[in-house]
């Protein structure tokens, strides 16, 4: 079957690539242009481990297909900072040693950076709910919560 | 094992974070499924939809044929699949009998896995649908439908994978029936007469069902041989050295053929001790001499991975009035699915080891049923356990109306009291932690919390529960070498998965002598690595460490040797300060640790290197206990629990690493709560899974949580490294009985099967409330 | 995944051609929040699947100029849980929206897929029903218009026939003196799917119940309609053993099956215990 040309931004960079229909956005993410951070925790929607933002926006891009995502803008884990130029979640979640295993993380981190972006003062029940959608086995999430209340505390002053 | 070092260097008890935070926060670290070799072939297996049936035909012909399918595996295809599978490892793929629904029975290898998905829709099975063993109760009865082949011996790996209990001390009796794998009884005492003399006679059933380890990082292996017949296996595994010798014996191969390197794990929790998907992946890549990953899905995790088993316990005890123990008597229920390989004698230990029982008689049963067999889940049965004498001995506190801390504390065993199996308790702070908890405010004030639930629509309550881990033992290995900068470097195989890697560096920078950032924990595989055990029975820290710990000291000792020669003082008189051995009290003479290093290394030098090896075998256990609170409110009406305040105390020897004790704690505690609250694997009828998803398999969120308060308490183990005792296992032990002790406290109503869900808290106080009071 | 192939429509008359083109064998794709977890499990298998994510017209959000709602079938749960306009005035539906899934899972799901997928849980279902909502379907003939209490045939099945299209939700705005309420009762906070859902609407006038509506989830096989309770409230001053009766019609409505989410037993007990929480809640917000 023909392969579908893509062209979308991801992490600020223009991107052209040939996709499968059948392939999800995902996998298309993964596996042709390399950015393994998002992970497949479970391919329903039921976990966040696949959080992206897809215009600003956090979604499971586990359950996008590829070719769903011509001419929107994509950010992944890859395009949140680097290890050299943490983004001050990252920097936080560090700290505070959130990071256990580390497969929910680039999900989490997501969800947090779409949180503060939509609501830079959130109560400590919005930020709870604002990564809800995304399971961690191995903290039992208050790091993470910590981290998140001190990064959104830092970037108000 | 205390040390002295010669000042305080920044190493054990900082708390610090792990080194990989950064890569992990950018998602730079790979995992299996990341991992993107030339030529890489995708690999997908056939399941099984019956829980039991025989295999009349399977033809793969059309499977072949699709372009973009490089090998399709049968039984008929492996040679080396023994007749009888003694363990599930060995079920490759089934020969001519399914013994649970999802088993394997057969193996595609495909450019895609699209195509992979496909091939499978074009592999014709026919079955013939045998009756199948659903239910453990009915299981255990003679004329059952068989589960294992005949002769099939009772699997006691995982019970001393754990080193959980001596196995020896118990008696065993034949199988009375074909499902029975294996039995166990500890008794003591006369407890008929114990019983006889009793006032308040107590008998609950409690039930907790299978549960997932839910780990988020499917099950992930990939394959690859070179052309001399060497198998590399880059796996997902909570143990590289346990993978070897299993893949090694389910293949035939000889164990210096098998090189497993251990990728960074997305959690495990005992579900990855196992070999389960290594040896199939191996065999497609043989098939196909391309390098062969396979990545389970979500659904074949819950439908077809390891978990943890069903238990069920029928627990009668006796006390006299004023709370005097007389006599306990049970009988334990593990169902273990398709193949033995529980821990059966740890929950008859804990049943009755806890508190100091006259007389006691537990009895416990390992039952086999047509469901994907079990494996450990941290702290294996001991949740379990717990869930039945904690929530029993809170039931008869409450009866006689004496205060619950009070009384488990007043039958508290104590170090020495004989355990269940005649050994004697050793030093542990069960003590020290009940007392601590009982301090809280949070305790302290449960009668104000309960009576402010009067209005509004909740109603309030409190519960605590006390549990422990005996801690698993396991030889192991260490090196430490200097190197020509002044740094060290430290070799293990043990896999990092609880951030152990960061705790045993700091025990290596106290134990030498330098501080922490001078020292690298290198990971090695099977073939680089000493010797290693499992990443489980919360023994890492204790084995490794207490490994890395007498290395440093033997890498210590040698430079200490060489300085001495150099400096032509005593070794006595030497010390290291600041990345220099000097002469104690004349700091002007001195050599550092890199010019050390470097003669260890130069072009015709006579002096050796310091390389420190150590290879321990352990004996002694060193007892972790841990108390949980909750505070919890409770819609009467649907059954909701909201839990306000959760407190997780835990006695954890010595801290190496504060920050990581803390969040093994809270982990542990979440997923003691899952169990509590949400998760339980459901089966029909015929024995299929119901939930195979996340959307029904429900793991507890964010917004099901509130923070989590972690007390440590540090009671030295005489045996561990620094003091330290093993932190992963106790932490996910108390939160059932806790939790149906809260809700108690609340509602009045006392349910004994797990979870506690909405509908069983909400239909047990309808029927309170029509008089007709339900067990 | 198996393989398919993927045609993106840029007009909802493109996307009729489509249907027709491939008829049976085709899947529309919404949001993906329910297909795409059917096809990784093999309940669907097409060969073809229609993406709806050009069709602007779908997207669209108007408010009619107050007059009314117009949602496209592709406005997203939240958008709907988000809109001002919708959480003032359509407060049922905008807390709909906010239930379902996860934030991630809401910036996908659409209004139209939680419609067509037809789950009796739908979660958005109840509160449109009791708002007495329409369905725009188009098809090769022309547009159609439904109301919502027909459109539910069965579990998953709805009125649309194979080569139609639901392009948008059109609601009359409720008078004033309303307030409408929508709660469900889950095992989780989050992330989790409805033992059972009560919408309930009210309207006020003169002291008394003008207009009732209450409608169920994940308790028969469509999405239900308690006529029999709308009936006992509309005419009469609101009262506590009002509500109460009101609460007990809806659980005797309600035709629940015993799985692994919930007994039926438990779920009759819970529409009772939730129609008597929305009514009073939707009473209370009428009256502000």
């Amino acid at each position: 079957m023909p392969k579908h040309p893509l062209s979308c931004t991801v992490n600020d960079e223009a991107v052209q690539t040939l996709v499968q229909p059948w392939e999800t956005l995902l996998e298309a993410l993964r596996e042709r242009l390399g950015l393994t951070g998002p992970k497949e925790g479970c391919g329903t929607g039921d976990c966040g481990a696949c959080t992206i933002h897809l215009d600003g926006k956090p979604v499971a891009s586990c359950l996008m297909l590829a070719v769903q995502a011509g001419g929107r803008a994509i950010r992944t884990i890859e395009g949140l900072g680097r290890p050299d130029a943490l983004h001050p979640l990252q920097a936080a979640f560090v700290r505070h040693g959130a990071p256990q295993c580390g497969f929910c993380i680039p999900g989490v981190l997501m969800a947090a950076a779409a949180l503060l972006a939509e609501n830079p003062r959130p109560t400590h029940e919005e930020i709870r709910y604002g990564i809800a959608g995304n399971l961690c086995r191995c903290t039992g999430y208050t790091t993470m919560i910590t981290a998140i209340s001190e990064a959104a505390a830092a970037a108000a002053r | 094992m205390t040390m002295k070092t010669t000042r305080d260097v920044r190493g054990v008890g900082l708390a610090i974070p792990r080194p990989d935070g950064p890569e992990k926060v950018t998602g730079r670290v790979q995992y299996v499924a990341d991992l993107q070799p030339r030529g890489l072939l995708h690999a997908k297996l056939l399941r099984s939809p019956h829980a039991h049936a025989r295999i009349v035909r399977i033809d793969t012909s059309r499977a072949r044929a699709l372009a973009g399918v490089r090998a399709v595996l049968a039984a008929a295809d492996i040679p080396e699949l023994k007749r009888k599978a003694p363990t599930r490892a060995h079920a490759v793929l089934a020969i001519d009998r399914v013994v649970f629904a999802g088993q394997p029975v057969a193996a595609v290898a495909a450019d895609e896995l699209a195509i992979a998905e496909e091939a499978l829709d074009l592999i014709e099975v026919v079955y013939e649908v045998l009756p199948a063993a659903v239910d453990p109760l009915q299981s255990m009865q003679p004329g059952a439908p068989p589960v294992a082949d005949a002769g099939t011996e009772a699997d006691i790996r995982e019970a001393l994978a754990h080193s959980a209990v001596a196995v020896a001390k118990t008696e065993a009796g034949p199988a009375k029936a074909v499902n029975i794998s294996q039995q166990s009884r500890l008794h003591r005492g006369d407890a008929a007469q114990g019983f006889a003399q009793s006032d308040l006679v107590l008998e609950k059933t409690y039930r907790v069902p299978m549960v997932h380890q839910g780990y988020l990082e499917p099950h992930a292996v990939l394959a690859e041989w070179d052309r001399t017949g060497f198998l590399t296996l880059w796996a997902s595994t909570q143990g590289s050295f346990n993978t070897r010798s299993e893949v090694a014996d389910v293949l035939g191969l000889s164990e210096n053929q098998i090189r497993v390197i251990p990728v960074e794990c997305g959690g495990g929790f005992g579900g990855k001790i196992r070999a389960l998907c290594e040896p199939i992946t191996a065999l497609l890549a043989r098939a196909t001499g391309r390098p062969v990953r396979y990545v389970m899905t979500r659904r074949e995790e819950l439908e077809a991975g390891m978990p943890a088993p069903q238990v069920i316990i029928r627990l009668r005890t006796g006390v006299k009035r004023d709370g005097t123990l007389m006599a306990l008597e049970a009988e334990t229920v593990l169902e273990a699915g398709a193949f033995s390989g529980t821990v059966l004698t740890v929950s008859a230990v804990f049943l009755a080891s806890l508190y100091t029982w006259p007389a006691f008689d537990v009895r416990g049963v390992e039952v086999l049923t047509h469901k994907p067999s079990v494996a450990a889940y941290r702290a294996p049965v001991a949740p379990q356990t717990i869930f039945a004498i904690d929530s029993h001995m809170q039931q008869i506190a409450r009866a006689l109306g004496l205060d619950p801390v009070e009384f488990r504390r007043r039958h508290l065993i104590v170090e020495g009291d004989p355990m269940a199996n005649g050994q004697p308790w050793q030093s542990n702070g069960a003590r020290e932690v009940l007392d601590r908890i009982a301090e809280h405010p949070l305790w302290k004030s449960r009668a104000e919390w309960k009576a402010s639930g009067a209005d509004g629509r909740g109603v309030r309550g409190t519960g605590l529960a006390l549990g422990g881990w005996l801690g698993g033992l396991q030889p192991t290995g260490a090196t430490v070498r200097l190197n020509p900068d002044g740094t060290l470097s430290v070799l293990t195989g043990q896999v990092d998965i609880a951030g152990t890697n960061i705790a045993l560096a700091q025990i290596a920078a106290s134990a030498y002598g330098v501080d922490i950032e001078k020292v690298r924990i290198t990971t090695g595989d099977t073939d680089t690595a000493p010797v290693t055990g499992l990443s489980a029975g919360s023994k890492t820290v204790y084995t490794v460490g207490a490994a890395v710990l007498q290395a440093a000291q033997d890498a210590r000792g040698q430079t200490l040797e060489i300085a001495a020669a150099e400096l032509e003082a005593s070794i006595h008189d030497l010390e290291i300060v600041d990345g220099r051995v000097i002469v104690r009290g004349m700091p002007d003479r001195g050599i550092t640790l890199a010019q050390i290093g470097k003669k260890g290394n130069l072009y015709m030098s006579k002096t050796p290197p310091v390389l420190g090896v150590s290879r321990p075998a352990f004996s002694q256990q060193a007892p972790a206990f841990a108390a949980q609170l909750a505070r919890i409110e409770v819609d009467p009406e649907t059954g909701e629990v909201t839990i306000h305040d959760f407190v997780i105390v835990q006695d954890v020897g010595r801290a190496i690493n504060p920050l990581g004790v803390e969040g093994q704690m809270q982990g542990g505690a979440v997923q003691s709560l899952g169990m509590a609250l949400t998760e339980a694997l459901l089966y029909d009828g015929d024995g299929r899974l119901m939930n195979p998803s996340l959307l029904d398999y429900r793991k507890l969120t964010a917004a099901d949580l509130p923070d989590l308060e972690t007390i440590i308490v540090e009671k030295p183990s005489p045996s561990g490294p620094f003091g330290a005792r093993g932190v992963g296992e106790p932490p996910i032990i108390p939160a059932p009985a806790a939790i149906a002790n809260a809700i108690e406290d609340a509602t009045g109503a006392r349910i004994t099967e797990a979870p506690l869900t909405p509908e069983r808290i909400a239909m047990a106080l309808l029927a309170a409330s029509d008089g007709i009071v339900r067990p | 995944m198996r393989r398919f192939e993927v045609v993106q429509p840029g007009s909802v008359e493109e996307c009729l051609r489509a249907l027709v083109a491939h008829g049976p064998e085709a899947s529309l794709l919404a949001g993906g929040t329910d297909l795409l977890p059917q096809l990784k499990n093999g309940l669907l298998k097409p060969r073809c699947v229609v993406d709806l994510s050009r069709v602007a017209r779908l997207r669209a959000l108007d408010r009619d100029g107050g007059r009314g709602l117009r949602l496209g079938a592709a406005v997203t749960a939240r958008e709907i849980e988000v809109d001002p306009g919708i959480r003032t005035r359509y407060r049922a539906l905008a807390e709909s929206g906010a239930l379902i899934g996860s934030v991630q899972v809401r910036n996908l799901a659409t209004v139209g897929g939680n419609l067509c997928n037809a789950a009796p849980s739908a979660d958005m279902a109840p509160p449109l029903l009791a708002l007495d909502a329409e369905a725009v379907i188009a098809g090769p003939r022309g547009e159609r218009r439904v109301p919502l209490s027909a459109f539910f045939v069965g579990v998953r099945c709805t009125v649309l026939a194979p080569d139609e299209l639901l392009v948008e939700i059109v609601i009359q705005a409720p008078g004033p003196r309303s307030g409408g309420n929508y709660l469900r009762h889950t095992p989780r906070r989050e992330l989790d799917i409805a033992v059972v859902g009560v919408a309930s609407q009210l309207t006020l006038s003169n002291g008394v119940c003008a207009r009732a509506r209450i409608a169920l989830a994940a308790v028969a096989p469509t999405p239900l309609r308690v006529t029999a309770a709308e009936q006992a409230l509309e005419g009469r001053p609101p009262t506590g053993e009002l509500i109460e009766h009101a609460a007990g019609l809806a659980a005797e409505a309600a035709r629940p099956i015993s799985d692994q989410r919930g007994s039926a037993d438990f779920r009759r007990h819970l529409v009772r215990v939730l129609t008597r929480r929305t009514l009073n809640t939707a009473l209370v917000r009428a009256r502000a």
